[in-house]
């Protein structure tokens, strides 16, 4: 038997035939996903594309279990990975998000600092990042996501991608969640996210080829320092393989 | 243990379930392919079935499996930054067998091996080896070249070349 084939035979003979999933606990999530959908569709056109690892929002507990939310297509196109939800707190309405109707009227998330733009441009949009406040059941330290929007040259923000820490702090030292292009957005996602502490140089490792970040750093914090690939090093949507970030002395931190 | 029984469920939902009990075993187990950690595999795989489901209506007629699976591996490899666990040795299948012992073997050489892979790696062996995916396919699912493939796929085997000798003395051993 060669190597491959020990493989193949291993990982097929290992594999356990009784699962031990909650498949109660599938469909509720799942439900609340579909209501977190629709509440984003409804609620800001700007926001329709891409939420990204974060828990599902407070709005869906309005919702539990709710038989007539089932076999309910959204009303809006969503990503083709769709992920889990977070809530993005608009600027002045703290707290918990409002139920589906009143999500027609709820504003689009304002920016907090300013907004960076990248230098690459989708026409005549440019790309851009900017930090939103979020909200995150259970998790009182994850306070801000990081923003992959579009800027209009009438200064109209959309976002296509918002990620944020899902437990723990959103200032811990070191990496967060970074950014992914899944294919739902109108425009290409260059891969971005954010770490905290004295970077100033971030370099990515795809394939074994070391590709270097462009960085910002968080007007409100200076402690963050937002990245982004350029398109033209890492195409969107390509996994890393490995992320490092070394400080003005070219010390690992 | 699976729930679902008594449910007032629509059409729909008994379709998904049913579809969920077929598929669930092969998700979970590839995502211990990719992690090394139970918890941790049932955990993606009940997070691929949650987001299977929210999109049920649009994707029930379509490859649903296909999905779930794009869904399950991507979420891992966004994940890349968790180390591969050791398998504990404790957690033996309660499902005794007479081959269990040599069940436990494989499993660990199992681990062995595929630790040694980068996320990626792993991916893309789980991808090709385990589901059996052409090329062209696992590129599509993991929104990278082929080339790509080839190239990660061909430095994984030979990664677990590598680790071959060892691995098989080690199954050897625990006979």
């Amino acid at each position: 038997m060669s190597e491959l084939d020990r493989l193949r035979h291993a990982m097929r003979v290992t594999e356990r035939p009784g699962a031990t999933l909650d498949l109660a606990a599938v469909m509720r999530d799942g439900r609340r996903l579909r209501t977190r959908r629709r509440v984003a569709g409804a609620g800001a056109a700007t926001l329709a594309t891409g939420l990204v690892a974060a828990v599902v929002a407070v709005v869906a507990g309005a919702l539990p279990g709710d038989p007539r939310t089932i076999e309910r297509p959204p009303p809006v196109a969503v990503a083709p990975m769709p992920p889990a939800g977070v809530t993005p707190t608009p600027l002045g309405t703290p707290g918990r998000t409002p139920a589906t109707t009143a999500g027609r009227t709820e504003p689009p998330p304002s920016p907090l600092g300013q907004v960076i733009d990248s230098g690459i441009r989708h026409g005549t949009d440019q790309r851009v990042y900017y930090v939103v406040q979020v909200s995150v059941p259970g998790q009182p330290r994850v306070k801000i996501g990081l923003v992959a929007g579009r800027r209009a040259p009438h200064g109209t923000l959309t976002t296509d991608l918002l990620v944020n820490d899902v437990e723990g702090s959103d200032r811990s030292p070191g990496f967060h969640q970074i950014g992914y292009d899944s294919g739902g957005s109108p425009a290409p996602v260059p891969t971005f996210g954010y770490f905290v502490g004295p970077a100033q140089r971030i370099i990515g490792t795809v394939n074994g080829r070391q590709v270097a970040a462009r960085l910002a750093r968080w007007s409100a914090d200076k402690q963050v320092v937002i990245f982004w690939f350029d398109p033209a090093d890492l195409a969107p949507g390509d996994r890393l393989d490995g992320i490092v970030a070394r400080d003005g002395s070219n010390r690992r931190l | 243990m699976w729930h679902g029984e008594g449910f007032d469920v629509a059409r729909g939902d008994a379709e998904f379930v049913e579809f969920a009990r077929a598929a669930s075993a092969r998700l979970v187990h590839a995502a211990f392919l990719m992690t090394g950690d139970h918890h941790q595999a049932e955990d993606a795989a009940q997070t691929a079935l949650a987001r299977t489901y929210a999109s049920w209506s649009r994707i029930r007629d379509d490859d649903a499996y296909g999905y779930a699976r794009r869904i399950l591996v991507n979420h891992l490899v966004d994940g890349w930054r968790r180390p591969i666990r050791e398998y504990p040795t404790e957690e033996v299948p309660e499902q005794r067998r007479d081959d269990v012992a040599d069940e436990v073997a494989t499993r660990r050489w199992l681990t062995a091996i595929l630790g040694v892979l980068s996320p990626r790696e792993r991916a893309i062996v789980v991808l090709r080896y385990y589901f059996d995916l052409p090329e062209a396919q696992v590129a599509r699912e993991l929104t990278i070249s082929v080339g790509t493939v080839k190239s990660t796929s061909s430095r994984a085997l030979e990664k677990l070349r590598g680790t071959g000798p060892r691995a098989v003395d080690t199954r050897e051993a625990c006979r």
